[in-house]
């Protein structure tokens, strides 16, 4: 009898081990594809050149154009709707939330160093840039796993 | 008589436990491969010097993935672009300040089928997974 007790003992234990390890699995991709999604949002902010200032020979960023590329690309990248709610068929079940969207245009003195005591992010640019930090919260399958949120970073710079 | 049945209930157990989550870390690691795979053709078909994403790129691409045993004749890899440009053609290239959106798919095949036998609901064999990016051109011409 106590074989018995002692099988089923066992299988919970590993159905639990599975739950965590499949989890945390899914777990690190999510994160990787958070971080990827945020990386061309700032990369494409970091792109949209003020065409007026161009012409006069200064590289610098459209402000709005860029706010608007870096929410249009995290939001397809993540599948997102309008306000970052998760569209359905998104892996994602809760708000991603933008803690912070910074651009640094052409006024600044370059090398320009950003740091976030906070967030302990430091990034130094070199050319006008874009940094932008969202709050990510994982979907977590089993309740085994304690609830993961992630603070992603990420900057770029204008190409040019 | 007992003893017996206890045993093969024990090695019925232990080998249902070891064989049955392998399945779901198959499907985890083709998503990732197909995830990493859209990463990287849009980091290289998006970076200065290309702006396409063309059929050479694709059947490359599919060499890779059949490496890591996928059938590549069910890949399917959809390009799309926010200019208006099919995104495929090295001629006419997409410039920088437009997205290219790639898409590949692959069927599921029979990675549920234990699931299926004990009755859980799951997605059919020809249904597809499936990985999407965008990324915006760098290509200046």
């Amino acid at each position: 009898m106590y074989k018995l007790l002692l099988l089923l003992l066992m299988s919970v234990i590993y159905m639990m081990m599975y739950a965590l390890q499949t989890d945390e699995e899914v777990a690190l991709h999510t994160l990787f594809q958070g971080k990827h999604a945020l990386n061309r949002a700032v990369h494409a902010a970091a792109q949209q050149s003020d065409s007026m200032k161009l012409a006069a020979g200064i590289h610098a960023i459209d402000e709005g154009k860029a706010q608007e590329a870096a929410l249009r690309y995290l939001q397809t990248n993540l599948k997102l709707n309008g306000v970052n709610d998760p569209l359905p068929g998104s892996f994602l079940r809760s708000r991603v939330d933008v803690i912070l969207f910074k651009i640094v245009n052409d006024q600044e003195v370059f090398p320009y160093q950003y740091t976030n005591a906070e967030q302990e992010f430091t990034v130094t640019l070199e050319r006008p840039g874009v940094i932008m930090l969202i709050r990510l919260e994982y979907p977590r399958t089993y309740s085994v796993l304690q609830p993961i949120t992630w603070t992603i970073r990420s900057s770029a710079e204008m190409v040019f | 008589m007992k003893q017996i049945l206890v045993f093969i209930l024990f090695a019925a157990m232990l080998v249902w436990f070891m064989f049955s989550p392998v399945y779901k870390h198959v499907l985890i690691v083709r998503q990732a491969f197909l995830q990493k795979e859209v990463d990287y053709l849009l980091e290289i078909g998006m970076n200065g010097e290309h702006g396409y994403i063309d059929g050479g790129m694709i059947r490359e691409s599919k060499e890779r993935m059949a490496q890591h045993g996928f059938v590549s004749a069910d890949l399917v890899y959809s390009v799309s672009t926010t200019s208006g440009v099919s995104g495929t053609d090295r001629n006419q290239p997409v410039v920088r300040g437009n997205g290219v959106i790639l898409k590949i798919t692959y069927p599921y095949h029979r990675l549920f089928v234990i699931d299926r036998l004990i009755g859980i609901n799951v997605p059919e064999e020809t249904d597809r997974m499936g990985a999407v990016g965008m990324k915006m051109s760098e290509y200046v011409p």
